[in-house]
């Protein structure tokens, strides 16, 4: 009975001072939409590096005097390794031709070279189901440690840069996150001490017939959940609806045609929703502590 | 054999002290038996008030003891303030309601911070405003209301809920003689239903024909 009593005293107050209330809400929805925004960013080039790198694949330059025979064995070898998904071996000949191909109209420069001068060599596609950059890292190592192999290849240089840009904008992610966070409990810890400070009359009365602090607080704690809740559903619904536009955008343009965005996984979203509603609680309780000394 | 108390208010050796220079109380002993009615009269200053708010904890005393109801308040922590509330019904000269509130909900107030249920608190708030005589006026805000039907909304909300106490803190102060009458015949009507009152008042006219007990403060001290 005191829940449905307090559930509709906060029903009764959002209509009382709906504009205050509509202002706060709309204070939530902006900072938890630029935290969306960054969180948005950050989760697509995280995956954009995983994508790149799981493109990459690794090249297995082998030493010339390797012979043929041997191929078979190492074919086996590599395909036996944890987590690889495809092997393709080129022969120094192959890598020629591709060589050739590729000069065009100026493979001229390549007559009079002998068609074996290229290394033989094997290109790894890692799967992308066990894909981590670390494993590719793994994987190279292990191979430049074995005796018939020359030289790997991964892109690393590509990787570890992005990595690091990546990692760089993780952090950025969270410390703007977290300033956004204190904004909005602030705006909130504000807006509800001047609900109070204009309800004072009306929390006097309460605490003079007997209520508890349970009875006083309930109704604007179950407002500040109500403005949690709304305006971070309003800010993932507004990331989400830009989220749409823009992959039907980038899919008629031939440019993004090999870059697919990708929308926050739902425990993202949860996190987003739950911590927009314990800011706005805490906030809330914050600013009635003070009204609620006896 | 249980021994019970015929004090229902206990003061013993109390003292209130806001800052050095200000005494509003000195050493007040004094008992109040249950169903008695009981004037606390003395000019302006003389710490009716703050005898008044000592008793339902909106002030804590400097020195002594205070029973109320069987409640021990030197002891009571802040969450069992409000139980004592519910004990205990204060009404004001000033009167303390929420103008832009129904006279209904105003007294309902005091029945929704008890969870009672929806229809049992209609009912009781329709009885305790028809006793007070404003049943014609129960959807009208508190601000449309004349002071004297105000004051008997602040009385209805103060004993609503039944409490065996009631402190009245000059409520006849803001009313013209019939209307302070009709506050003293509801005043006395609850004292016929048993319930202990205390009213402060520094208007002698009330209570110079009257058999009750009068408790005279002057300065912070109790003379009689």
């Amino acid at each position: 009975m005191i829940a449905g009593i307090i559930y509709k005293r906060a029903i009764a107050d959002l209509k009382q001072n709906f504009t205050t209330q509509v202002m706060t809400t709309l204070v939530v929805t902006l900072s938890m939409l630029l935290l969306t925004f960054f969180a948005m960013f950050s989760f697509n080039f995280r995956h954009f590096v995983e994508e790149l790198g799981s493109k990459l694949g690794i090249v297995v330059y082998l030493k010339k005097d390797v012979p043929q025979e041997a191929i078979p064995s190492l074919y086996k070898r590599i395909s036996a390794l944890r987590g690889i998904e495809a092997v393709n071996y080129t022969s120094s000949e192959d890598a020629f031709r591709k060589l050739e191909s590729y000069l065009d109209r100026e493979k001229q420069v390549l007559e009079g070279v002998d068609a074996n001068f290229l290394p033989p060599s094997f290109e790894i596609q890692i799967n992308r189901a066990v894909f981590n950059i670390d494993r590719i890292r793994e994987v190279a190592a292990e191979l430049s440690r074995w005796k018939e192999v020359s030289k790997v290849q991964y892109g690393e240089e590509w990787i570890d840069r992005l990595e690091v840009f990546s990692g760089i904008t993780e952090k950025a992610v969270v410390g703007a996150g977290l300033l956004l966070l204190i904004t909005a409990a602030f705006v909130v810890t504000n807006t509800i001490k001047l609900t109070t400070y204009a309800k004072q009359e009306e929390l006097e009365i309460l605490r003079l017939v007997g209520a508890t602090n349970g009875f006083i607080a309930g109704p604007f704690l179950v407002e500040a959940m109500f403005q949690g809740l709304a305006g971070s559903l309003l800010a993932t619904g507004i990331v989400f609806a830009t989220y749409n536009y823009l992959q039907s955008l980038m899919s008629q343009h031939p440019l993004f045609k090999q870059v697919s965005l990708v929308f926050l996984p739902m425990p993202y979203l949860l996190t987003i929703i739950g911590g927009s509603i314990l800011v706005c609680v805490a906030g809330t309780a914050v600013s009635m502590r003070r009204f609620l000394r006896l | 054999m249980t021994y019970i108390d015929p004090a229902i208010v206990k003061l013993t050796e109390v003292s209130k002290r806001y800052t050095v220079e200000n005494l509003a109380l000195y050493k007040i002993s004094l008992e109040v038996k249950k169903g008695e009615f009981v004037f606390l009269t003395g000019p302006s200053g003389s710490g009716k008030s703050t005898l008044l708010k000592l008793l339902f904890c909106a002030e804590r005393p400097t020195e002594g003891d205070i029973r109320v109801d069987g409640m021990d308040l030197s002891t009571l922590s802040p969450s069992q303030v409000p139980t004592l509330r519910r004990k205990v019904g204060v009404i004001f000269q000033d009167f303390k309601l929420l103008d832009q509130y129904t006279v209904f909900d105003n007294v309902a107030l005091s029945l929704e911070v008890l969870g009672l249920k929806k229809s049992q608190v209609e009912k009781r708030v329709r009885d305790i405003i028809t006793n007070v005589g404003l049943i014609g006026k129960i959807d009208r805000k508190a601000i449309q209301l004349s002071g004297g039907e105000q004051q008997r909304v602040a009385i209805a909300r103060a004993v609503v809920n039944r409490p065996p106490i009631i402190l009245a803190d000059e409520p006849t102060g803001n009313l013209d003689r019939d209307r302070t009458m009709e506050v003293m015949e509801l005043m006395e009507e609850l004292n016929a239903r048993g319930t202990t009152i205390i009213f402060a008042t520094h208007d002698e006219k009330l209570f110079e024909h009257t058999h009750r007990r009068v408790l005279r403060l002057d300065n912070g001290r109790l003379i009689r």
